[in-house]
Formats: structure tokens, C-alpha cells, sequence
């Protein structure tokens, strides 16, 4: 029953003029496929847009891995004679310092990495501010039972709401990172009195200490997923709408004009058929043939007339 | 049968159909909706100039060594930062430090939005140059008293004796380890300033005759080994505070403050916030001068004679 309701709806009853039917058959259709498009997309939509922000993560904590290495390696043996001094201690010899201050920097540069947070989470931290609460504990803990694993991603829930994070393990890859890592003996004097001595020491070659961790609001995969969606839907809209006025304008031009046409001069050729040409009849269309069918008539119309006239003479 | 079960069967078709199509129709409509309201949210949150709320926290009892240390066990910071967090409804960065020092150079250089500091860091976070306000009283149960110690057999009787003498401090930031002993040292030429984490260390290094003198707080337990006290200072010593930067003293700080006024209850004993309590500017007053004073002097360096010298405001 419904069905083919729905079916006499789309396909026109004939209760309706043809040009109103082609653009409710088509108002229909169009927003169908919408809605199907739209419900599609919102999943690939919302991949696409986590994968993005995957990428975009691992792309910064490698970019922080550099900035690491460039302390360790160029800025840390300038600075470390100042800190044998009696001064305070300049933290910018440290990697993990510079990374953190460069990533601040990442931040303020580009609204869209706002959002962004990085961290450099640590059991045994130097600063406690690095400390590991539960959650994060979790995620280095799992890295120092399986250290084949590289990269872990996920959510997390918070009271500010639903978080999505990217880390990955840092390890202590070089005796360089143990002067200041091991004993509080072997540290910089100024880093013990900037510092002090009872954390983030005890750190051993090789070991997994803490981990990166770049997490972003929900939120903002949400809403990258939703311009997306949106943009396409109002793409879709504008096409389809293109779409219905040409398809409404070729109905016009191609069976409507010549239709009503037709009609008028039937309407004539019902009185005066002899005066009605039906020129349409050379076309090679369907329009021809209705054209040729009329001509038909109109002269057997004529012929009978003719008939008639003959009789009543007498 | 067999009809009606195909009806059945169409019949919950459409069902899933049509609720498929709600669903659609409600993601466009949360679409449009969402681009109508633009950037939703956060009229009563308090952040950073960078996003995030960053939260210096001190260790409000200077100068113990580490095995005394319980304030920063680790449940009590993550329980706070979850306060802190939900009181701001901002992202917290919630710093603990222990090194007085430390975080002198943070307050001066406004990286913190928020901290709760001891009554040194406190005098020295309202003055003009970091800008800080005070918002509400730490009171920790306030016995300290500073002064300098000598071993009982030293031959120094007095503090002009001191000249030229080697002594040992708490880090820079301390109140009873550095500000009030440097303030009472004015005037002298020290031979060399030796900086140590906590009074323990002192001692043993007065003990063992690598300092001539050590800076010293009487609400520490007794020395361990026979010492003589050269001055006790007689300043009144305020309760510490939180405070607010500069910054954030012009947003609306009022929701954060209630919230954290009404979960004071939950917050670590040992910090002593006093809800609805607000410093005493005028009690803080005398400290402030002394630690403005100190602070204008040089700063002695680790290890390295040092001239306690510059312009002292008397109070
Ligand atoms: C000059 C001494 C020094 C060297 C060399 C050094 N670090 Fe650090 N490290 C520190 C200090 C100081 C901090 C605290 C920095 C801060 O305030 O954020 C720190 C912080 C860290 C942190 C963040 C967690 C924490 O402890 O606060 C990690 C992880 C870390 N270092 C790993 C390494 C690795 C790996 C190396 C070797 C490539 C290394 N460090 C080399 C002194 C050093």
C-alpha cells in the first residue's frame, strides 16, 4: 500500500501539472540522497578527521624528538659551563625544557593548534609538574611491559570533557641524558639547588621513563568532522538545486512549449481543420509522431467533414 | 502466515529506514545549528593568555629536607589538579615546586596565572615589577622565627663579627633561609654564600665546618649539635596567600574563587586555605618592604663572596 503510495507520489499520478511533479519528484530524491550522503560521510568524516589529527600529533612529537636532540647536541655544551657557576640554573640546556617552551611557542603560533597540549609525562620526574598522574601512568606502564609498541592512541574522559591522545615512549637513549638523570651527585650543582635532589633520579640506560603525550579535545575532532559534512551538504544542495532548475527548464523547452502548442492548434483544427497546419509532424521525436497522429486526424477529420457538407447538398 | 510475516518483515524495513533518516535529519540540523552558533561555551571559564590556567603550587614549609616532605603525594596533586580544573573549566597546568627559587623566577616572569605561595613568595609576587594580587590566606600554623646560628664554640659574638665571613643560606625565594638573614646581614662583606635545599643540610655543613654561619628557623626541631644564636629577627611574619596575575585579576575570577571557596573542604590539609578569607595587605606590608629591599640588592651566587650591600628600607 505505502509503497506504492510513495511510488504513485514520486512517479506522478497525473493529479498534478508535469512541472510541479518533476521538481517534487525531484525535491524527494534530491533530499534522499542528502540524508544518505550525509549519513555516510559523517563516518568517513569523522575517520578523516581523527587520522588528520593523528598525523598532525605524531608530526609535532617528532618535530619535539628534534628539538631534543638539537639541545643535547648544540645548545646544551654552551650552556653547561654557566651552570657550574654559582647562578641560577639555566634550564635552556635541557632538552625536555626546550622542547615543552618550543611547543608553547607551536601553540601560540596558529589558532588551529590551540587546542593542541603536549606533555612529557614521568614516573621519576625532574619537575614535578612532568609527574604522571594515574592515566598517563597507565600508558608508560604499558609501553615498559611491551616495548615493541610505539605508538598508543585513544580516549580519554575528563571533567572537562572527552580528551583524544597520541603517545609514544621516551626512552633514555644516551649516556648524556645520566649526568643530570642518574645520582644527584653527578648533576650540575645549580640543577640540585633549582631542582632538588630527591626526584628524577635512579634513571637507567635504555629504560622507558615517561612518555609523549599529545591529547586534544573532542571537541575538535567533532567539530572538524562537522565543517567538513557541512561544506559538502551545502555543495550537494547547490548542485542538486542546479540541477532541478535545468532539468525543469529542458522539461520546458523540450515537451512542455511544443505540447501546449499542439494542443491550440487541435483546438483549432476541431473547427477550422483545413486552416491547422501541424508542422511539428518532420520532427524525428516523439513530438513528431503526436504531431503526425494529429495531422491524421485532422485529415480524416477534414475528409469527413467534407463527407457531410457532399451529403447535405442536395 | 507467510503474508503477514513478509508485511512483518517490510513493515520493520521502514522502521530502520525512517529512524535512519531521523538520524540524518538530526545531523543536519545539529549542522546547522552548530554553524549558526559559532564558537559555543566558556563565558565562565578562567584560562591562561595561552589556554591553559598555569598553577604554581609551593611547599608552604620551607626548608625541610625531602624525607619530610609528604605535602606532594601523588593522589593529593591529582585530586587538586582535578579541583582546580573543574573550578576554572579551563585545561590546568598545575606546577608543584619545592625550590623557592624556582619559583621566584616564575612569578617574576608571569608564568603562573594562579599560585599558592608561602608568606615570602607571596610579599614577593605583590610587588610591582610581577603583579600578582593576594585573593585568599594560606594560614599554615605560623611559628617561624629566622636567625643565624654560629657553633657554640665560635668565636663570633656578634653579627658585625660576621665579616668576611662564610656563610651558608637557603635557596634565593626562602623567607626565614634568605630574605630575613640576607636583610640582617646588611652591610657585611661575606667571604663566600654557600646555598643548601633545606636547614638539615645546613647544619651538617656548619657542623662540619664548610660555613661559618647558617641561616636558621626556629620552628625547626632543636639542632642536633650545640649552637649559638647571633640575632633573631623579630618580624612578624604573615600567613602566605593565593594569588591572581595581573591578567586574570581583570577577568571574572569570581565563579572560580566560589567554586574553590565551596570544595575547600577537599583540598590538601597542609595548604591551609582559608575560604571567604582575604590577606591582610596591611599585614603583609613590612615583609613586602624587606623583601622589595633584598631584592634590589645584588644576588649572591652560589659559592662566591658576596656584598650585602644596597639600599635598605627599615621597618
Ligand atoms: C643539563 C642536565 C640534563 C640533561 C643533559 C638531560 N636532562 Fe632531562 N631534565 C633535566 C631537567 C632540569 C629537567 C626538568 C626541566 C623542566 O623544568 O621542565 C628535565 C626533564 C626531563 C624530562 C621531563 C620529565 C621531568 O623529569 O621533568 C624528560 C623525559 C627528560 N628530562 C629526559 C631526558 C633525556 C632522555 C635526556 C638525554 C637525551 C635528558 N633528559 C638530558 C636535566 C637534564
Amino acid at each position: 500500500m505505502k509503497i506504492t503510495g510513495l511510488k504513485m507520489f514520486l512517479g506522478g499520478d497525473g493529479s498534478r501539472p508535469l512541472r510541479k511533479q518533476l521538481s517534487l519528484t525531484l525535491a524527494v530524491v534530491f533530499t534522499g540522497s542528502i540524508l544518505v550522503v550525509i549519513l555516510l560521510l559523517d563516518q568517513l568524516f569523522g575517520w578523516q578527521a581523527k587520522d588528520l589529527i593523528n598525523q598532525r600529533s605524531v608530526f609535532f612529537m617528532d618535530t619535539m624528538l628534534a628539538v631534543r636532540q638539537y639541545t643535547s647536541k648544540q645548545v646544551n655544551p654552551v650552556i653547561a659551563p654557566l651552570n657550574e657557576g654559582g647562578g641560577a640554573f639555566r634550564p635552556e640546556a635541557v632538552p625536555s625544557y626546550s622542547a615543552t617552551t618550543v611547543f608553547e611557542y607551536l601553540r601560540g603560533s596558529k589558532p588551529e593548534y590551540k587546542e593542541y597540549s603536549y606533555r612529557e609525562a614521568t614516573l621519576n620526574p625532574t619537575n614535578l609538574k612532568d609527574k604522571s598522574d594515574t592515566f598517563e601512568s597507565e600508558v608508560i606502564a604499558s609501553f615498559r611491559s611491551s616495548p615493541a609498541q610505539k605508538v598508543i592512541t585513544g580516549e580519554r574522559n575528563t571533567p572537562l570533557g572527552s580528551y583524544h591522545f597520541v603517545a609514544r615512549p621516551i626512552k633514555v637513549t644516551s649516556q648524556s641524558c645520566l649526568v643530570c638523570h642518574s645520582t644527584p651527585d653527578r648533576a650540575p650543582r645549580s640543577q640540585i639547588l633549582a631542582y632538588g635532589d630527591s626526584n628524577g633520579f635512579g634513571w637507567k640506560i635504555d629504560e622507558i621513563v615517561g612518555a609523549q603525550i599529545v591529547s586534544v579535545p573532542q571537541n575538535t575532532v567533532f567539530r572538524a568532522k562537522r565543517e567538513s559534512l557541512l561544506a559538502t551538504v551545502l555543495l550537494l544542495a547547490a548542485v542538486f538545486s542546479a540541477v532541478a532548475l535545468v532539468a525543469n527548464s529542458i522539461l520546458n523547452r523540450l515537451i512542455l512549449q511544443p505540447m501546449r502548442l499542439i494542443s491550440k492548434k487541435a483546438e483549432e483544427a476541431s473547427v477550422t481543420p483545413s486552416t491547422v497546419s501541424f508542422t511539428e509532424k518532420n520532427r524525428a521525436d516523439e513530438i513528431g509522431q503526436l504531431a503526425k497522429s494529429f495531422e491524421r486526424m485532422k485529415q480524416s477529420l477534414a475528409i469527413s467533414m467534407q463527407m457531410l457538407k457532399d451529403r447535405q447538398k442536395p | 502466515m507467510a503474508w503477514l510475516g513478509f508485511v512483518n518483515g517490510q513493515h520493520k524495513g521502514i522502521t530502520t529506514w525512517l529512524a535512519l533518516m531521523g538520524k540524518a535529519c538530526l545531523l543536519m540540523l545539529s549542522l546547522l545549528l552548530a554553524s549558526c552558533s559559532g564558537t559555543l561555551n566558556t563565558g565562565k571559564a578562567l584560562c591562561g593568555p595561552n589556554g591553559a590556567l598555569r598553577v604554581g603550587l609551593i611547599d608552604p614549609r620551607e626548608g625541610l629536607d625531602a624525607s619530610s616532605q609528604q605535602p606532594f603525594a601523588n593522589q593529593d596533586i591529582e585530586n587538586f589538579q582535578t579541583m582546580l580544573a573543574q573550578a576554572s573549566q579551563c585545561e590546568v597546568r598545575l606546577e608543584p615546586l619545592r625550590s623557592t627559587d624556582r619559583a621566584r623566577e616564575r612569578l617574576a616572569d608571569q608564568e603562573w596565572d594562579v599560585a599558592f605561595l608561602p608568606p615570602g613568595l607571596t610579599a614577593f609576587a605583590l610587588q610591582q615589577s610581577a603583579g600578582y594580587s593576594p585573593l585568599r590566606v594560606l594560614s599554615v600554623n605560623q611559628t617561624s622565627r629566622a636567625s643565624i646560628l654560629v657553633l657554640a664554640s665560635s668565636r663570633f659574638q656578634r653579627l658585625a663579627d660576621l665579616n668576611g665571613a662564610r656563610i651558608g643560606l637557603l635557596r634565593r625565594g626562602s623567607l626565614t633561609g634568605f630574605y630575613l638573614p640576607l636583610y640582617n646581614l646588611h652591610g657585611l662583606s661575606l667571604n663566600q654564600v654557600t646555598f643548601a635545599l633545606n636547614y638539615t643540610a645546613l647544619l651538617n655543613m656548619l657542623k662540619d665546618g664548610k660555613v661559618d654561619a647558617i641561616a636558621w628557623d626556629n620552628s625547626q626541631a632543636p639542632a642536633s649539635v650545640p649552637v649559638r644564636s647571633l640575632t633573631t629577627d623579630t618580624h612578624k611574619i604573615p600567613m602566605g596567600a593565593l594569588v591572581l596575575s595581573g591578567a586574570l585579576a581583570k577577568a571574572n575570577y569570581l565563579p572560580f574563587l566560589k567554586s574553590l571557596d565551596d570544595s575547600s573542604g577537599q583540598m590538601p590539609a597542609w595548604l591551609g586555605y582559608a575560604a571567604t578569607i582575604l590577606p591582610n595587605q596591611q599585614e603583609l606590608q613590612p615583609l613586602k618592604a624587606i623583601v622589595e629591599s633584598v631584592e634590589s640588592w645584588e644576588m649572591p651566587l652560589d659559592k662566591q663572596p658576596h656584598r650585602v650591600f644596597g639600599r635598605k628600607v627599615g621597618v
